[in-house]
C-alpha cells in the first residue's frame, strides 16, 4: 500500500517538475507539449491526438490525491484490527506523514510542503469543532461549565506564564548558547506550546472512553482555551514587536480577552439563531437544509476571525444553540445528512492534519538545542501537573462532585498538544523571532511526545487506575422518566428551602426557551417532553429494526416458543383483548402518523420506510393471528400478562 | 432568632461535618415556611412560588408527610411535621462525603433510593404497579396540554414492559409482573449514581435564602 502511494505522490512530484519547465524526456509522456500560442506560421502545430495538461487541474488533483491518501491510510489502520486499540491513529497517521515527508524530502532534496497556517486554520479545524460543538452533551457540558472555564483560562495563563518565565530562566544561563532569546520572547513561547489541543485530545479519548464526566472536562478546556490562547498569542506577539510597553497595554491586554471570548461567543449564538429560524422556512426545499446548518456555522467562524475573536468559541456556540431548534425543523433525513457529513468532513480534516504535520516535521527548519527542548518539554509536563493539582484544590471547594485524585491524574494526563500550537509557531515572524527554527524543534519534540507517549500510554494507565468509564447503554423509556422525575424532584427541594441552584436557573432557561425562542424558531411547536420524544423514537427504530431484520423479531427477553403451550395461556376474556389490541393500535397509529409525514417531500419514500409500514400493518395481523396460534412475540406476551393483571 | 431547637437524635444523623450555621439556616427557613409556627402543615407549601410549577408537586409535598420518610414506625401520612422531621427529610439530600467507605456509601444511597421509591409508591404497599407508574408518567407530562392521555399511558406501559424485561427476565408463561419492587428498583438505578447526583448544596453556609 505504501509503495503505491509513494509512487503516486512521486508520480505527482514529478509531473509538477515537468510542468514547471523543467522538461526531463517529455517523450515519455505521450505527445507532451500543448500548443503554444506563439508558434509562427511555418510552425504550425498539428492536431494533437493526446494532451496531457496537468497544470490545468494541478490543485484540485494535488488535494484529491492528499485526501485519498489519507483515507486510504484509514482504512490501512484497520485492516489490523488490534492496531487502533494499540496505538491511536493520530499516531499513526503522522508516522505515514513523517514517511511521506521524507520521500519528498528525498526526491526533490528540498523541504517539503509546510502545512500552510492559512489552510490549516480557515479550512482544517473548522469542521472538527464544529462536529465537536454540534454533538457535545450539553447539559453535562453546563453542569460542569465552571470547573471547565476555571482550567481553560487560569489554568492556560498559569502554564504559559510559568512555561514562560522558567525557560527565561534557563536561557540566562549562558552555557546553553540561548542568551538572546529575551523575556517576551519566552513568554510568547509559553502561551503558545500551552494550549491544550481539541483535535488531539479528540483523537486519543475517542478510543479509551472515559466517564463522560471526564471527557467534558478535558474536551472543554480544550475548546475554551483558545480565546485565551488567541489573546495571549497576540498580545506577546505585539509586545514582542512594540519597543515600550505600558500599563495601558496590559489593561488592553485584560481587555481584549473578554472582547475575544464574549464577542466569539456573541456571533455563535446570534448565526446559531438565525440558522434555526431559516431551517423553520425550509420544508418546502428539504435537499438544502444540511447546507443551512454548514454555512451558518462556518459563517460563524470566519467571522469571529475576521474581527481576530475566538473562531473556535464562535463555532462552538453556534452548534450547540443550532442543535436544538435544527433538530426538529428539520426532517428526518436532513438530520442524518448532517451527521454523516459532519463526521466525515471532520475525519478527513483530522486525518489530513497528522499527515500534514508528520509531512512538514521533516525539512531543514529545525535547530536542534539539547537544552531548550529538553526543558521545554520537562517545564511542559511539570507546570501542566502542577496546574492541574493546584487549581483542583481550589475548584474543588465550589463543585458539588469533588475530583479525585485519579481524576486529576487523567486530566493532567490528557492535556495534549497539536496541531494549534503546531500551526501557531508556524506563524511566527522570523524577523522578530531570529531563533524560530529552534522554536519549532521544540514545539514538535513535544507535540511528538504527548501523542505518541502521552497517547499510546493514557489507556493502559485508564485501566490500570480503575478510572470509571462511560456506559453506552441503550436509551431507555424507563431512565428518561426516572431522569426527569428526579430533575423535578431536585428543583422542587431546591424550591423549598429556597437555594437558587443549578437547576433553578436551568428551569428559569426552560420556561424562558418554551415561551419565546421555540415559538420563533421552530415550525410547529408542540411542547413536546423528552419523554414523549424518546419513547417515539424508539419505537420508530424497533420499526426500522424489524424491517431491516427480515420481520424476525430480535427482542431480548422473548419467551421461547416452546415454552408456550396453548393450554397454559390463561384464557383472555374478549374486553382484555380489546384492552390490549386498543394499546398496541394506538402505539402502531402514532408511528404510522410520523412516517407518513417525512414523505411530504418530492423525494420517494425510502424502501425501508414503506417496508416499515408494512411491517406494523402486518404486526397487527400477526397479533391477531398469535392469539389462535402459539406463535408470539415476547411484547405480546408480557402485555398479556399487564392486561391479565390490570383488568 | 435564638438557637435551633433539635434533639440529639437529629444531629446524630448528620455526619460531623455539619455545622450548627447550617442547620440555623433551615431553621430560618423553616420559620418562614411556617410563619412562626412549631409545625408545618401541607398548606404552608402554597407558599413557595415556584412550587407551583413542578409538575410534581403534590408528590414532593406529599414526600414531606410521609410517615416512611420520617423513619416513624407507622405508616401513612402525617398531619403536620416540626422542624426535626423538616430536618430528617432534608438529610436524605446531603451530599457524600469524601472520606466514606464502601459500606457507608452503599447505605447512603440505599436511603435514598428509598426516598425515591416512596415517592413513586403512592399507596404504601412496597410495590409500584403499572397503575402508580402511569399515574407518575401521567403527571410528568401535565405540563404538555397538547398530550392526550393515552400516550402518557401508552408511555408507562413501555416503561414498564422494560422493567419487567430487566428484573425479571425471561417470563415464565404463568407469571404475571406485579410491580416493581424495591430490590428491582434498586437493579434499574444500578448504572446511575445516585448518591453523587441526588443533593442540594443548601448544606453550604453561602446561599441566600429566597425571601418573598
Amino acid at each position: 500500500l505504501v509503495p503505491l502511494l509513494a509512487a503516486l505522490v512521486a508520480g505527482a512530484a514529478e509531473a509538477r517538475a515537468t510542468s514547471d519547465g523543467q522538461l526531463p524526456g517529455a517523450a515519455a509522456m505521450g505527445t507532451g507539449t500543448p500548443p503554444s500560442p506563439s508558434g509562427t506560421a511555418f510552425e504550425e502545430t498539428r492536431l494533437h491526438v493526446f494532451t496531457l495538461d496537468y497544470p490545468h487541474v494541478q490543485i484540485p488533483f494535488e488535494i484529491t490525491l492528499w485526501i485519498l491518501l489519507a483515507s486510504l491510510a484509514k482504512i490501512g489502520f484497520h485492516l489490523y484490527h488490534k492496531l487502533p486499540s494499540i496505538v491511536p491513529e493520530s499516531c499513526l497517521l503522522i508516522l505515514v506523514g513523517l514517511l511521506l515527508g521524507g520521500i519528498i524530502f528525498g526526491a526533490e532534496e528540498k523541504s517539503p510542503p509546510v502545512m500552510n497556517s492559512d489552510v490549516f486554520f480557515l479550512y482544517l479545524l473548522p469542521p472538527i469543532v464544529l462536529d465537536a460543538g454540534y454533538f457535545m452533551p450539553t447539559r453535562l457540558f453546563f453542569e460542569n461549565f465552571g470547573t471547565i472555564f476555571w482550567y481553560a483560562v487560569v489554568g492556560t495563563l498559569w502554564n504559559a506564564i510559568g512555561i514562560g518565565i522558567s525557560l527565561y530562566g534557563i536561557c540566562q544561563i549562558s552555557a546553553f548558547g540561548l542568551t538572546d532569546i529575551t523575556l517576551l520572547q519566552n513568554l510568547l513561547f509559553g502561551s503558545l506550546i500551552s494550549a491544550v489541543d481539541p483535535v488531539a485530545v479528540l483523537a486519543v479519548f475517542e478510543n479509551i472512553h472515559v466517564n463522560e464526566q471526564l471527557y467534558i472536562l478535558v474536551f472543554g478546556e480544550s475548546l475554551l482555551n483558545d480565546a485565551i490562547t488567541v489573546v495571549l498569542y497576540n498580545l506577546f506577539k505585539s509586545f514582542c514587536q512594540m519597543r515600550t510597553i505600558k500599563v495601558i497595554d496590559i489593561f488592553a491586554g485584560i481587555a481584549n480577552f473578554f472582547i475575544v471570548g464574549i464577542g466569539g461567543v456573541l456571533i455563535g449564538i446570534l448565526l446559531g439563531f438565525v440558522a434555526a429560524f431559516t431551517t423553520r422556512f425550509t420544508h418546502k426545499i428539504r435537499v438544502i437544509e444540511p447546507l443551512f446548518v454548514f454555512l451558518y456555522s462556518y459563517l460563524s467562524y470566519i467571522t469571529a476571525e475576521m474581527f481576530h475573536l475566538s473562531g473556535i468559541m464562535a463555532i462552538t456556540a453556534c452548534a450547540m444553540t443550532m442543535n436544538k431548534y435544527v433538530e426538529e425543523n428539520v426532517s428526518q433525513k436532513s438530520y442524518t445528512t448532517i451527521k454523516y457529513f459532519m463526521k466525515m468532513l471532520s475525519s478527513v480534516s483530522e486525518t489530513l492534519i497528522f499527515i500534514f504535520m508528520g509531512v512538514s516535521t521533516v525539512g531543514k527548519n529545525h535547530e536542534w538545542n539539547w537544552a531548550f527542548v529538553s526543558f521545554t518539554l520537562l517545564f511542559c509536563l511539570i507546570w501542566r501537573a502542577l496546574g492541574v493539582f493546584v487549581l483542583t484544590q481550589i475548584i474543588n471547594v465550589f463543585r458539588t462532585i469533588p475530583l479525585t485524585f485519579k481524576d486529576q491524574f487523567i486530566i493532567a494526563y490528557g492535556g495534549l498538544r497539536g496541531a494549534i500550537c503546531f500551526s501557531l509557531v508556524f506563524l511566527l515572524p522570523p524577523a522578530v523571532f531570529p531563533r524560530k527554527k529552534l522554536f519549532i524543534t521544540a514545539v514538535i519534540v513535544v507535540i511528538f511526545f504527548t501523542v505518541f507517549i502521552q497517547g499510546i500510554t493514557i489507556r493502559p494507565l485508564v485501566e490500570f487506575l480503575d478510572v470509571k468509564r462511560s456506559n453506552k447503554k441503550q436509551p431507555a423509556v424507563s431512565e428518561e422518566i426516572y431522569n426527569r422525575f428526579f430533575d423535578h424532584v431536585k428543583t422542587g427541594i431546591e424550591d423549598v428551602c429556597g437555594h437558587w441552584g443549578h437547576n433553578f436557573w436551568r428551569d428559569k432557561f426552560k420556561k424562558f426557551d418554551n415561551k419565546y425562542l421555540r415559538r420563533l424558531l421552530i415550525r410547529e411547536n408542540q411542547p413536546k417532553s423528552s419523554i414523549v420524544s424518546l419513547y417515539k423514537k424508539l419505537e420508530i427504530k424497533h420499526a426500522i429494526e424489524m424491517a431491516e431484520s427480515g420481520m424476525i423479531s430480535k427482542v431480548p427477553s422473548s419467551v421461547s416458543l416452546s415454552e408456550y403451550h396453548e393450554g397454559k395461556i390463561k384464557p383472555l376474556s374478549p374486553t382484555e383483548m380489546e384492552n390490549m389490541r386498543e394499546i398496541l393500535t394506538k402505539n402502531l397509529y402514532q408511528i404510522r402518523h410520523r412516517t407518513m409525514s417525512y414523505n411530504r417531500h418530492s423525494l420517494a419514500a425510502d424502501a425501508n420506510e414503506k417496508q416499515a409500514k408494512e411491517i406494523l400493518i402486518r404486526r397487527r395481523h400477526s397479533l391477531r393471528e398469535s392469539l389462535r396460534k402459539t406463535n408470539s412475540l415476547s411484547r405480546e406476551s408480557t402485555v398479556l400478562a399487564f392486561c391479565c393483571h390490570c383488568c | 432568632q435564638g438557637q435551633a431547637q433539635t434533639g440529639p437524635g437529629v444531629t446524630s444523623l448528620f455526619s460531623p461535618a455539619v455545622t450548627s450555621e447550617q442547620i440555623e439556616h433551615l431553621h430560618r427557613r423553616f420559620k418562614q415556611l411556617s410563619q412562626d409556627q412549631l409545625t408545618i402543615r401541607k398548606e404552608n407549601f402554597d407558599s413557595i412560588p415556584d412550587l407551583e410549577f413542578n409538575p410534581i408537586r403534590g408528590k414532593i409535598v406529599h414526600a414531606f408527610f410521609d410517615k416512611r420518610n420520617l423513619r416513624q414506625e407507622s405508616d401513612g401520612l402525617a398531619d403536620e411535621i416540626n422542624f426535626e422531621d423538616f430536618l430528617t427529610i432534608m438529610s436524605y439530600f446531603r451530599p457524600i462525603e469524601m472520606n466514606m467507605d464502601e459500606e457507608q456509601l452503599d447505605r447512603f444511597r440505599k436511603e435514598k433510593l428509598k426516598f425515591l421509591f416512596h415517592m413513586y409508591d403512592s399507596d404504601h404497599d412496597g410495590k409500584i404497579t403499572l397503575q402508580e407508574y402511569r399515574n407518575v408518567v401521567e403527571e410528568l407530562l401535565s405540563g404538555n396540554p397538547h398530550l392526550e392521555k393515552e400516550s402518557a399511558r401508552s408511555i408507562a406501559d413501555g416503561a414498564m414492559m422494560e422493567a419487567a424485561s430487566i428484573c425479571v427476565g425471561q417470563m415464565g408463561p404463568d407469571q404475571v409482573y406485579e410491580g416493581i419492587t424495591f430490590e428491582d428498583f434498586l437493579k434499574m438505578w444500578q448504572g446511575i449514581d445516585i448518591e453523587t447526583k441526588m443533593h442540594v448544596r443548601f448544606l453550604n453556609v453561602d446561599t441566600i435564602a429566597h425571601c418573598y
